[in-house]
This record gives structure tokens, sequence and C-alpha cells, in this order.
């Protein structure tokens, strides 16, 4: 064996080595999540996005949620995990009339200005008084549009999930005795809306 | 083969219908689905690309539109 061969087996040996380390490296790595495996990624198509729609409905106005539950019901048809949250005036598109519920002044004060329900909603814009849902009601039977508590009822049968913000129940002196009745309706805070929508490929803010 | 006249209806119940009367269907038999909402076309072939159920033919019809989808699972 002369010097040069002797030369190229200790680089290869050497290669091999550094091979070794790396693949130790890796996989120390993949173990502590610092980057995902192959595995993981052919798990995940689409960069490890759930097929997931996450909507936080803030209005409380009639053709806003109208979009909303238009979208709900939409992605739920389609296979998509629907979670919708409902927090300041969306709130209030889920009370029903309830018997007497003891509150504060103020609370009542609040409970009185509020619309009580989906069918008491004003319009974002042409509300005219309550002239506008009037209208908008009647043209969207004329055309066969689903009304909202329709939808709801469909989005129901379909599994979207209804969470509230527990907090606009403080605030506005809402009691969970005068929300409407959904399957599964829960009260739930900012942590439990993030950690829903963070996997999720489409969030949106209605 | 099973029929759902969703004519009358707007955006987006035939979609709508037709998702929650595929679940109704055995896996393999055919759905028929009639709408004269415009978007129902390009949504239905939307929502079968997406669901992976298979579009096995849509026509316009005389004021309206007509799709066969098959329940793939």
């Amino acid at each position: 064996m002369d010097g040069n061969s002797l030369h190229e087996a200790d680089g290869e040996a050497r290669l091999r080595h550094v091979e070794s380390e790396l693949a130790l490296l890796r996989a120390k790595l993949e173990q502590n999540g610092a980057f995902p495996s192959a595995q993981a990624l052919a798990l995940a198509p689409g960069g490890g996005q759930e097929d997931k729609l996450s909507l936080i409905v803030f209005s409380g106005s009639l053709d806003r949620l109208i979009a909303a539950f238009v979208l709900a019901t939409g992605a739920a048809a389609m296979g998509m995990q629907v979670s919708m949250f409902f927090t300041f005036w969306g709130t209030a598109a889920l009370r029903r009339d309830a018997e007497h519920l003891s509150k504060s002044w103020l609370e009542r004060l609040f409970g009185w200005m509020l619309p009580k329900g989906s069918r008491r909603l004003p319009l974002s814009q042409m509300n005219m008084g309550g002239g506008g849902p009037l209208m908008i009601r009647y043209i969207m039977k004329q055309k066969g549009v689903a009304s909202v508590e329709e939808m709801i009822k469909l989005a129901a049968e379909l599994g979207v999930v209804m969470h509230v913000c527990s907090m606009s129940m403080d605030l506005l002196g809402m009691k969970e005795a005068e929300m409407l009745e959904y399957p599964g309706l829960s009260y739930c805070g900012v942590a439990k809306f993030l950690e829903t929508a963070a996997p999720g490929k489409i969030t949106l803010f209605v | 083969m099973s029929n759902l006249d969703a004519r009358g209806k707007s955006c987006p119940l035939p979609i709508v219908l037709t998702a929650k009367a595929m679940r109704q269907i055995p896996v393999g038999e055919e759905l028929v689905v009639q709408a004269d909402d415009r978007a129902f076309l390009p949504d239905i072939e939307a929502w079968c690309k997406k669901t992976g159920h298979s579009l096995v033919r849509s026509a316009n019809r005389d004021g309206y539109f007509e799709a066969v989808v098959r329940r793939t699972a």
C-alpha cells in the first residue's frame, strides 16, 4: 500500500465518521422537535396545517352574521373542521328570550339595549330603524337564502363547534341561561381560541 | 339512485344539502342534484375536489343545473 492510497483510506474513514456524526445530530434534533422529520412532513401536507376554519364573530349585525354562517356551514359541508368564537356584539346574536334572570341594574340596562337574539339583529348598513332587517329577511326568503336561524340549525347538524367568550358575557351582563340551545356550546377565553385556531389553515374575523 | 332537488335555494344551501344527503347514501352510490343557483356548477366541482367524492357528470338543463355525484368514502 503506497502513501497515496493510505491517505485515501484515511479520508474515507473520516468522511464516514463525519456522516455518522451528522446522522446522530439530525436524529437528536428531530427528537427535540427542532425540525420536522420527513415522516412528519409526509403526514401533514401543506406545511403541517390542519384543514380547519376558525371564525371570530365580533359583529352583532345581521348581514355579517349571515356571512359568518354561510362560511361556517359551507366549510363544514366541505369536510373542514369549523369553530366559531363569539365575542362582544356577536354574543348577543346567540341570545334568546329568557325568563326573568337575576341581574344588577347595569346588567339589566345592557340586556335591555342589546338585541334579544338573531331575530332582532340590526343591519350594519341601511338599518333604517329596523326596516332594513325586515326587508332583507323578506328578500332572503324570496331568493331561497337560508336565514341565520336555519343556518344555526344546519351548523349544529354538520358539527360546527361554537364557543362564547366568557369575558364578553361578563361585560355585557349576559347569563348562560339566556343563550340559545346549541349542542356543545361552551364558554372559553382567548387561550382556547388560539389553541384551536393556531394549527388551522383559515382564520377570519367577522 | 337518490335525488336532491335544491332548486330555488341559494348558496350555500345546495352544497350544504348535498353534503348532508351524501351521508345518507352508501359508498359507491350516486346522487343526482338539481339546482338553479348560478354558483352551483363551480361550487359542486370544488366540493368534489375537496371532499374526494367524484363528479360523474354535470349539465346545464333548461333553466337549471344538474350534477351527478358518487360517494367514494
